[in-house]
């Protein structure tokens, strides 16, 4: 963290350019949103009209599945489900259930303690001999899972069982999301596919929406599924159209990579402004649990949040002062969208940039003199004082999060890791670790970093390891044993020992030391390299540059990999501001696949992929020629990138980044959710307690 | 040549008072193919469907003319053209009712409350109509195209909707206390309301009954012996037993036209009173039909022998002894060029066309006179060409068109085209050994698919087959059909050869025929169904499918390979179906076994099983892993359980078992000696918690934070036993001292502690610690045993800037200085560093 410097001036210029990110279109991924509410809708009425007595009487309670709350927020607001009679809203909670409809509907994931409470519910209110009409709508399909357990239950014939196809979000203009938390968990440590074929009919309902992907490359095991799946025809697949003959297709090609490709990053902390939101506070479905003080003068309550109508099963905080869930979306909130990706060390000047401009606009009044300028200053006015409301969040969110980064255990955690990536006397960190452990450190970020150790230097050595792992034991319990027992397993292996022993395959380990050499993951401490971290991916965790997002520019931008695109442009920047760098953008080359980066890939586990797709029959072409697939030049497109298993904030910064360096290719980054390593280690470690939901 | 065949206008006859024209056309002579249809219950299929014919046994019959055929109770069915298509016998409960589908299945109801749909193959499928109508048994029933309703012993009404063999609903009940004297149903895509709806007439007026209430529609001219509503459900037909006809809205408010049949003169009851179209009725007599008009007008028609007439859309079909006829009203086109005397635009483009046949100049100059309607007189032609029976008509008609509209300068020949190509498939299936008299109207309004499935369910494939390539059609339908029948008929055969061979013959037609579209699983299912499960395997492995393949698989028993396909397919969905089915068939050691053996390809069902188990059924899953020598798993099972338990004893057990299950495992050592560290731990804490006498709780706490319970709770002397016997380092150990005395605000015991022994975490941890949770007075005090060089940012930590400024001077780190009193927070503390600044030279 020495050369923060240097690193300001060169986030700075980053995000300059990220003010002019809108000189092409982006995909209005949009109307994936408006497509959700409108099949919310149509479920709400269907409910209720499948009777006709109901015309009478349409009022219905509506009982939700609380993970499903914050998604449904992404997708509709309270006022839209009151007009299509939604009476009241209840959590999906062990209990009664006191309902003054006759309909009523619940909404949750096929998960079988949801189903067992509403078993117990219809069951009890069939004692009481209330007549209700109840409606069960699943996210995204129905299962026969859950009527095999509805009928187990003895309820399947009190109930209409439907499916809420729920799909991609809309969470940024550029990002859209499953938001499904627990599918890293699901895959790499229950073994649970449901996601990916989710995914599947995810990704071919957003073919349908705009247009086929021509081409899919990925890395990975599960990755290489789903794009097999993605090949083969799907039951519920309507037909892809063929393109409108006129229109280019948006989607030049669609990149998976699964999570397991790059388990070093997630488990790095995040620098960026929204990614060390992220770390330190949290985000859930774009919303984070903020002090109120933050958030006054106290607006009317959120409405995009149904949690705070009936928020019964609200998390206390551990600070004793009020929190509130608050949106946190570059949608409603334009400085955000400047200072979301910003690193966190540039985040202060960037701020106080922003309230000098601010402070100048105010005084714009001064200097009106006749009426006309009276008057646009006023017309001004309601829009400088949002500004200055947003101004004032940001500010004070630094504030809360700054003196968090400066404490001893922060700082000896991104110091370990720092070192770690550069396979620094990895049995020194392991020592560190383990003194962290004695300083009463997080047990989520422990885990992060004796994976990260076991990951980088490819296994941990045996004594040392098992005496971490007592330590691990004995300071946060025994009862997490399982935690580490999964982290070891395979598929999984980001906790192995080194030697490994006999029973267990060493193969598929990821040869760090390699890749961080032929992907340039690390810039080096000498003077040249700092040049090369100003404009480098790497700049999202201080110098290191996520292995996902090096292999996505294996795929859409090969020469950032051997080096840095903007190099050049921010020399001659340098020498006169004025011109400006997006004139020298280089358009972006078409989609080969992983040419040129074959041998580096297959040296990382997991099947590698490229596949075209053959265009559906009757459009003419039978299988379009490598030729065919070059679009012509200057045709700007999209490369739609899936991250199997979640991906982090930084990872959406850095391809953002990506995006900028070049004309006519932009990035839509698609995923199964954001995670961040504590939510990845957290979701692994209450597995064992998801059985107590009764 | 025109002499050959007869002027349209031949079979036209005119209503007595009025311009209306009806007309009868013969579809087919038929002498001597029927039985006397007067000993007979017949019901006809609309849209020139068959017949069907059953014993009337309420009738006496002489005895030398009941053939040894009648003996017991059979079905014939005829076609249009009076082909026998198909001799059913009948060996259930007595036949209350039968009737005909939309799609040509004969539905045949009895008493006891079951009925049965038969296709004209002669297969059926049986459903009930519940329990309620079993122990009541069936009165009687009212069939039509898409449902039926059924009237039971304790006189409330039944529904069934589709012939999906659904639930029966019950309609609102009517109250009735005797069986109506008529009824009948209008059926649901008729009715506004899109529910059927029943008509009953009770004493003299008529209830109409909805599956929400009963309503009396206040009629006084009743008892009515018939009830017939009109094909589009608007209008009724009511006879009374004064042989009063009357005809009203079936909303009836209004009244459309009265007829009393007892002055048309005929002898006998009436036998039928069916709509012609919607806008005029036939009665029957035994061999007389009337035919009256909107106005009360009247036509009469002689037969000889008895008939039975079906209603039609645009019509009736009236079957005879000798001759199957078409009555309907002439259609306007049709008028249009053949009235007499008619000189609309296409009668006159008509006689140019003759006039130019006969190379008359005639043509040129009536083509002028009509020139501006020219293009609807076109129209009209065609139209025409349409309605008439004769093909030479059609052909003379469409001649007509074609001529017209050369004067025309632009012209849409797609009309023209469509209708070239109705009317040749139209002529194919009047054929009378196809036997179907469908007219264009009913054929627009029941679309091309629906004739070829009629078809096909006549075992006509290749005319089907014809038909739908001619229409560029999609064949699948056809070629289904056609699968299944030719499996159906193949001598079932056990022989694998002869199996393949069927397999290859069905393959070959569906990828030349079908392009690939076909779903073999259908085919296999049908296979299966007919017993040929190893055909079934074959033509299933053609399926690319896996939710078609997958439930097919199953039903013939084929677990593994459902299971695998469904692991395959990707769809867990699929997988679970599969599981699930599995689970509650097999016994669980070959269940398990199966999965097991599965290997690689089957991991992903068998973890799947895991997820389920591990909430719905943890004694199969323990099972589970204990067949499969899973320790690891069975270990971490047993934790998950411990960590549910409430009961202290029953939680230390379950630790030992997971001990137990990790020992057994030569590569678990560690994880062993953990669970056996973590089962001494708690009972320790059993221990502690006794001896503090429950007030303070430390069962299911980790080492550390019971240390720090120890010592929040004064028990120093226990938290030094937990460590040693732990044996917990020294650095933990301190840390977590030095936490809590700081949180306990226990400074003398934490300055105790720190002079007990040399700290093994250093002296700045103090400081930082103490910095951080705000005690700066009792920080500075550890500063000094820190390292010499960083006591004065340590000093500056705790905000002591004298002792920094002094620790400097010591140093006689002059730059020190000056850098603090850069620093320095107010100007009373830069005096003073200035002050031992200057001392310092």
């Amino acid at each position: 963290m020495s050369n923060a410097a240097t690193r300001l001036s060169s986030t700075d210029l980053q995000s300059t350019s990220g003010v002019e990110r809108d000189d092409e279109q982006t995909l209005d991924v949009q109307v994936l949103k408006d497509a959700a509410k409108k099949a919310l809708v149509n479920a709400l009425n269907s409910a209720s009209f499948s009777s006709p007595l109901n015309l009478v009487n349409g009022a219905k309670t509506l009982v939700l599945d609380s993970t499903l709350a914050g998604p449904l927020g992404l997708v509709t607001e309270v006022a839209l489900l009151k007009n299509h009679g939604v009476d009241k809203m209840f959590w999906l909670e062990p209990g009664p259930l006191t309902s003054t409809t006759t309909n009523v509907i619940y909404l949750c994931r096929p998960l079988i303690k949801y189903v067992k409470i509403i078993a117990d519910q219809i069951k009890r209110s069939s004692k009481e001999s209330h007549k209700y009409r109840y409606t069960l709508f699943l996210v995204p399909r129905t299962s026969t899972l859950v009527s095999r357990i509805l009928e187990e239950e003895g309820v399947l014939g009190d109930l209409t069982v439907s499916s809420y196809n729920l799909q991609f979000i809309p969470v940024e203009e550029d990002v859209i999301s499953l938001e499904h938390d627990s599918a890293f968990r699901e895959l790499w440590v229950d073994g649970d596919e449901t996601i990916i074929y989710n995914s599947a009919l995810a990704l071919n309902a957003l073919q349908h929406t705009f247009s086929r992907f021509p081409r899919i490359i990925g890395k990975g095991d599960y990755a290489s599924k789903l794009a097999t799946l993605l090949t083969k025809p799907l039951p519920e697949q309507q037909v892809v159209p063929a393109d409108a003959l006129n229109l280019p297709p948006p989607f030049d090609s669609l990149i998976i990579l699964d999570r397991h490709v790059d388990m070093v990053t997630p488990l790095l902390t995040q620098l960026t402004y929204q990614g060390l939101i992220d770390e330190l506070v949290g985000i859930r479905n774009s919303q984070a649990e903020l002090p109120l003080s933050l958030l006054k003068p106290p607006s009317a309550p959120d409405p995009t949040n149904p949690s705070t109508s009936q928020s019964s099963t609200n998390i206390t905080p551990v600070t004793n002062e009020k929190t509130k869930k608050h949106f946190l979306s570059a949608s409603t909130d334009p400085l955000f969208a400047d200072l979301r990706d910003l690193h966190f060390s540039s985040l202060g000047k960037r701020l106080n940039r922003v309230a000098h401009r601010i402070d100048e606009d105010y005084k714009a009044r001064f200097e009106a003199r006749t009426v006309a300028q009276l008057r646009d200053f006023v017309s001004r006015l309601n829009g400088l004082q949002t500004e200055h409301e947003a101004l004032r969040l940001h500010t004070g969110l630094w504030e809360m999060l700054v003196p968090r980064t400066r404490t001893e255990l922060f700082n000896k955690s991104l110091e370990v890791e720092q070192n770690l990536v550069a396979s620094y006397e990895t049995t020194a960190q392991i020592n560190a670790i383990e003194e962290m452990i004695a300083q009463g450190a997080d047990m989520q970020t422990v885990a992060r970093l004796l994976c990260l150790a076991s990951i980088t230097a490819g296994g941990i050595k045996t004594r040392l390891l098992e005496n971490v792992k007592k330590e691990f034991l004995q300071a946060y319990g025994y009862h997490l044993l399982p935690l580490l027992l999964s982290l070891s397993a395979s598929p999984l292996s980001v906790l192995l020992q080194n030697p490994s022993p006999a029973s267990t395959a060493a193969a598929n380990k990821l040869p760090f030391t390699a890749l961080r050499k032929s992907l340039r993951l690390l810039i080096d401490d000498n003077p040249e390299a700092l040049e090369e971290l100003e404009n480098d991916i790497g700049y999202v965790y201080s110098g290191y540059a996520p292995i996902s997002v090096r292999l996505v520019q294996c795929v859409a931008q090969k020469s950032g990999v051997i080096s840095n695109p903007a190099e050049k442009a921010s020399a001659d920047d340098r020498d006169g501001k004025g011109k400006g760098s997006t004139s020298k953008k280089l358009f972006a080359h078409p989609i080969v696949g992983w040419k040129g980066f074959e041998d580096v890939l297959s040296t990382i586990p997991g099947k590698t992929f490229d596949i075209v797709q053959k265009m559906p029959s009757g459009t003419g072409a039978e299988t379009p020629s490598l030729s065919g697939l070059l679009r012509p030049h200057e045709q700007p497109t999209t490369t739609v990138v899936f991250f199997l298993g979640g991906c982090t904030y930084t990872e959406i910064a850095a391809l953002r980044w990506v995006g900028r360096q070049n004309k006519g290719r932009k990035f839509l980054i698609a995923t199964t959710g954001i995670v961040s390593g504590a939510s990845l280690i957290e979701s692994i470690a209450n597995e064992g307690k998801r059985g107590s939901g009764k | 040549m025109d002499s050959a065949v007869e002027h349209p206008t031949s079979t036209w006859e005119a209503m007595p008072e009025g311009n209306v024209f009806y007309r009868r056309l013969q579809l087919y002579s038929i002498p001597g193919k029927l039985p006397d249809l007067s000993d007979f219950i017949i019901t006809g299929c609309r849209n020139g469907g068959p017949i069907a014919l059953m014993r009337d046994t309420s009738k006496i019959i002489a005895i030398g003319r009941v053939g040894p055929a009648f003996s017991r109770s059979q079905i014939q069915v005829f076609s249009s053209a009076d082909e026998g298509l198909l001799l059913l016998n009948w060996d259930q409960g007595k036949i209350i009712r039968f009737g005909w589908t939309a799609d040509e299945r004969l539905v045949v109801v009895n008493e006891e409350g079951v009925y049965r749909l038969y296709d004209l193959q002669g297969d059926y499928q049986q459903h009930s109509l519940g329990s309620e109508a079993a122990e009541m048994g069936i009165i009687d029933a009212r069939i039509h195209e898409n449902g039926l309703v059924a009237l039971t012993g304790s006189l409330t009404l039944l529904e069934i909707k589709d012939w999906e063999g659904g639930k029966p609903l019950t309609l609102a009940n009517p109250g009735l206390s005797e069986p109506p004297h008529a009824w009948a149903v209008i059926p649901p895509d008729q009715n506004i309301s899109r529910h059927v709806e029943v008509l009953l007439s009770v004493e003299t007026t008529i209830l109409a009954v909805d599956n929400l209430e009963s309503l009396d529609q206040r009629v006084a001219r009743g008892p009515f012996s018939r009830v017939s509503p009109s094909p589009n459900g608007k209008l009724l037909a009511l006879l009374n037993y004064n042989g009063l006809l009357w005809v009203v809205s079936t909303d009836f408010q209004r009244s459309l036209a009265e007829f009393d049949t007892q002055t048309a003169g005929a002898e006998g009851p009436v036998n039928q009173v069916e709509w012609c179209g919607n806008d005029a009725i036939l009665v029957t007599w035994k061999d007389l039909a009337i035919l009256v008009g909107p106005s009360g007008d009247t036509l009469r028609y002689f037969y000889s022998g008895a008939m039975f007439s079906i209603t039609e859309l645009d019509g009736v079909r009236v079957i005879g002894q000798e001759v199957s006829d078409f009555i309907q009203k002439v259609p306007v086109s049709s008028m249009s060029v053949f009235r007499p005397g008619s000189t609309s635009p296409s009668a006159i483009l008509f006689d140019a066309w003759e006039s130019f046949t006969r190379r008359s100049s005639k043509a040129d100059e009536s083509i002028r006179t009509i020139r501006p309607e020219l293009a609807a007189a076109v129209n009209e032609c065609i139209d025409a060409a349409g309605h008439e029976w004769e093909p030479y008509w059609q052909r003379r008609l469409l001649s007509a068109a074609k001529f017209g509209w050369g004067f025309l300068d632009l012209y849409n020949p797609g009309d023209f085209v469509a209708m070239g190509q109705a009317l040749k498939v139209l002529n194919s299936v009047r054929f009378y050994e196809i036997g179907i008299p469908l007219t264009y109207s009913q054929y627009q309004h029941l679309s091309p698919m629906h004739l070829i499935t009629r078809l096909t369910s006549r075992n006509l494939h290749l005319l089907a087959l014809r038909i739908s390539s001619y229409l560029s059609l999609k064949a699948d339908i056809v070629l289904k059909h056609w699968a299944g029948a030719k499996i159906a008929r193949s001598k079932s055969s056990t022989t694998d050869a002869e199996d393949e061979e069927l397999c290859k013959v069905i393959v070959d037609k569906f990828e030349k025929l079908g392009k690939g579209a076909v779903s073999y699983a259908d085919i296999a299912r049908r296979a299966w169904e007919v017993g040929r499960a190893g055909l079934a395997t074959k033509l299933l492995d053609h399926e690319t499918r896996a939710s078609d393949q997958v439930p097919l698989l199953l039903t013939m028993n084929e677990d593994k390979l459902a299971l695998l396909k469904a692991a395959d397919s990707g769809d867990t969905e699929l997988v679970y179906h599969v599981l699930l089915h599995l689970h509650k068939r097999l016994p669980l050691g070959s269940f398990f076994r199966l999965i097991e053996d599965g290997g690689e390809r089957l991991a992903p069902a068998s973890r799947l099983l895991q997820v389920y188990a591990r909430e719905q059924n943890r004694e199969m899953l323990r099972d589970f892993y204990y067949s499969d020598d899973r320790r690891v798993e069975s270990a971490v099972l047993a934790l998950e359980e411990a960590s549910q338990m409430t009961d202290q004893v029953a939680t230390i057990t379950s630790v030992k078992a997971a001990e137990n299950f990790f020992s057994e495992d030569k590569d678990r050592a560690f994880e062993a000696k953990m669970m056996d560290e973590s089962a001494r731990l708690l009972a320790m804490q059993q221990q502690l918690e006794k001896e503090s006498d429950g007030k303070v709780k430390f069962f299911g706490k980790s080492v550390s934070e019971t240390i720090r319970t120890c010592l929040m709770n004064g028990m120093s002397k226990k938290a030094d036993k937990v460590k040693s016997e732990f044996k917990v380092p020294d650095k933990r150990f301190w840390y977590i001292k030095l936490h809590t005395l700081t949180a306990l605000r226990d400074f003398n015991g934490l300055d105790a502690f720190a002079r007990s022994k040399r700290s093994p975490i250093g002296y700045e941890a103090f400081v930082r610690h103490l910095v951080e949770a705000g005690h700066l007075k009792e920080a500075a005090s550890y500063v000094i045993r820190c390292d010499a060089p960083k006591r004065v940012g340590l000093y500056v930590l705790c905000e002591d800037w004298r002792a920094a400024g002094r620790e400097c001077k010591e140093r006689g780190d002059k730059k020190g200085l000056e850098a603090l009193r850069k620093q320095c927070p107010n100007s009373l503390i830069a005096r003073e560093l200035d002050t031992l600044s200057a001392s310092m030279k």
